[in-house]
């Protein structure tokens, strides 16, 4: 019942119920608002050929958790099916395929977090610090990793969301302050793809056109490909970063601009995620395509 | 652009992390104000990002930060600028450059703005801060900030400046 009013109201099939959560809704952020002071108007329209500011080049990756909550109006997907963490290995290799696996990791928690699945929670938090001992971060991970459990032991699922949050942004920022952008930008893109490939793989078995706008991320693909694009170094020349930089072209080739995405784009962008994620993260399954999840 | 930290002491940085916010002992005190201005609308069922955007710029200079946001969930903006007697706004537009904000706030040093998108795409968030007190129309706290201490505290020409957002 609440994911039929979430849809009404948020997408408006049903007006005259949709008019009653606007209401509920008004009187909530009113109530938020009341020492607030309404800004002055907002120009109706800016000329954007003829900007007289400047574009701030950062680009901030959504997490997987935000594309979650609207397929969750959408759908009772079955998160638990979405599960799938992979046989632990040691955490050995490039730091590019780490960084890689370290995002996809979070993402997985994401998951979890979704499914509510304390065991598999702290299962993937002890992992995330395994895997940070081998970037060398485990002293600004430890604490994060530690919450992690904690908070899924206490079913506090909002206080795992936000610490998986903030694992990744440690993880990034520290990076950073190491001068490894490149790596920084991998943990973001790792995540992406995880949960790009479960979004696909729970909207293919039951595809609507509002589900599958959620994939119109056209702006996010082209920036992690100028990301591999910009790659220096032995790791960008690497068989498994060219693999990921020609999925990402061929995604960005079915996410095109105003292109309506179909149910036959859905399967091919969970094929391809898939795809790219057995280059570092799944084991590959030879003539096999996707995977079943309900 | 310069994107280099303000420091600050540790209240600030307590107040960062009560929203899960940064930590290592410094924060940027323009993404604190943000995040205070945030800090309603967390318990409002809000989910506040911990990635964010900042840096300094010139008052007056408006700045673009492309974001992608998604169709079904509703959005807060929230942005802040420290230095005192500096104001800022932030307004949200589609990739045509039409206003999508629903509601929006601005209080001097913070301000914030709500969207619910009406299609998933990359939108694109205006902040704007602005400084244009001198002399006699400074209060004393203002004073106090451009009254040069061995170079300390003097406006060098440019603001700090933070954005946040939130998602539910």
């Amino acid at each position: 019942m609440v994911m039929i009013e979430n849809v009404i109201r948020i997408f408006g099939r049903a007006p005259l119920a949709g008019l009653g959560a606007v209401f509920v809704a008004t009187l909530i952020f009113g109530a938020g608002l009341l020492n607030a002071e309404n800004a002055p108007n907002a120009p109706e329209r800016i000329d954007l050929s003829n900007f007289p500011g400047e574009m701030v080049e950062k680009v901030v990756v959504p997490i997987p958790a935000e594309i979650f909550a609207v397929l969750e109006k959408l759908d009772e997907p079955d998160w638990n099916s979405g599960i799938e963490l992979p046989e632990q290995g040691d955490p050995v290799g490039e730091r590019a395929i780490l960084a890689l696996t370290f995002g996809s990791l979070v993402g997985e928690g994401f998951i979890a977090v979704q499914a509510k699945n304390a065991d598999e929670i702290q299962t993937i938090g002890k992992r995330v610090l395994a895997l940070s001992e081998a970037l060398g971060l485990a002293a600004a991970v430890r604490p994060h990793s530690l919450s992690i459990i904690e908070a899924a032991g206490n079913s506090d699922w909002k206080k795992v969301r936000d610490e998986l949050d903030a694992t990744q942004q440690t993880v990034r920022t520290t990076m950073e302050k190491l001068r490894d952008d490149e790596l920084s930008g991998l943990v973001s893109l790792g995540g992406w793809l995880r949960g790009t490939n479960v979004v696909t793989s729970f909207i293919s078995n039951s595809f609507s056109e509002d589900k599958a706008e959620l994939l119109n991320q056209p702006g996010l693909i082209e920036h992690f490909r100028g990301l591999l694009d910009s790659m220096k170094g032995p790791s960008a020349n690497s068989p498994q970063i060219r693999s990921i930089s020609t999925g990402l072209a061929r995604l960005e080739a079915i996410i095109a601009p105003s292109t309506e995405i179909s149910e036959e784009d859905i399967n091919q962008l969970r094929d391809i995620s898939r795809t790219m994620l057995e280059e570092y993260y799944f084991e590959k399954k030879a003539a096999e395509t996707g995977t079943s999840i309900n | 652009m310069n994107y280099s930290n303000f420091k600050i002491p540790a209240v600030a940085v307590a107040l960062g992390a009560s929203l899960g916010g940064l930590v290592y002992g410094y924060v940027n005190e323009a993404i604190s104000l943000a995040l205070e201005a945030a800090t309603p609308y967390v318990e409002q069922g809000f989910e506040v990002r911990e990635d964010n955007w900042s840096g300094e710029v010139e008052p007056g200079k408006p700045l673009l930060v492309k974001h992608q946001l998604f169709r079904g969930n509703e959005y807060w903006f929230w942005a802040g600028t420290s230095w005192p007697g500096a104001t800022i706004k932030v307004d949200i537009f589609d990739s045509e450059g039409n206003s999508v904000g629903l509601e929006s706030f601005a209080r001097d040093s913070f301000a914030g703005v709500r969207a619910l998108p009406q299609k998933t795409a990359t939108y694109l968030i205006r902040v704007v801060a602005e400084y244009s007190k001198t002399g006699e129309g400074l209060t004393d706290e203002e004073r106090g900030a451009n009254d040069p201490v061995e170079g300390v505290g003097e406006f060098s020409g440019s603001l700090d400046w933070g954005l946040v957002y939130g998602y539910r």
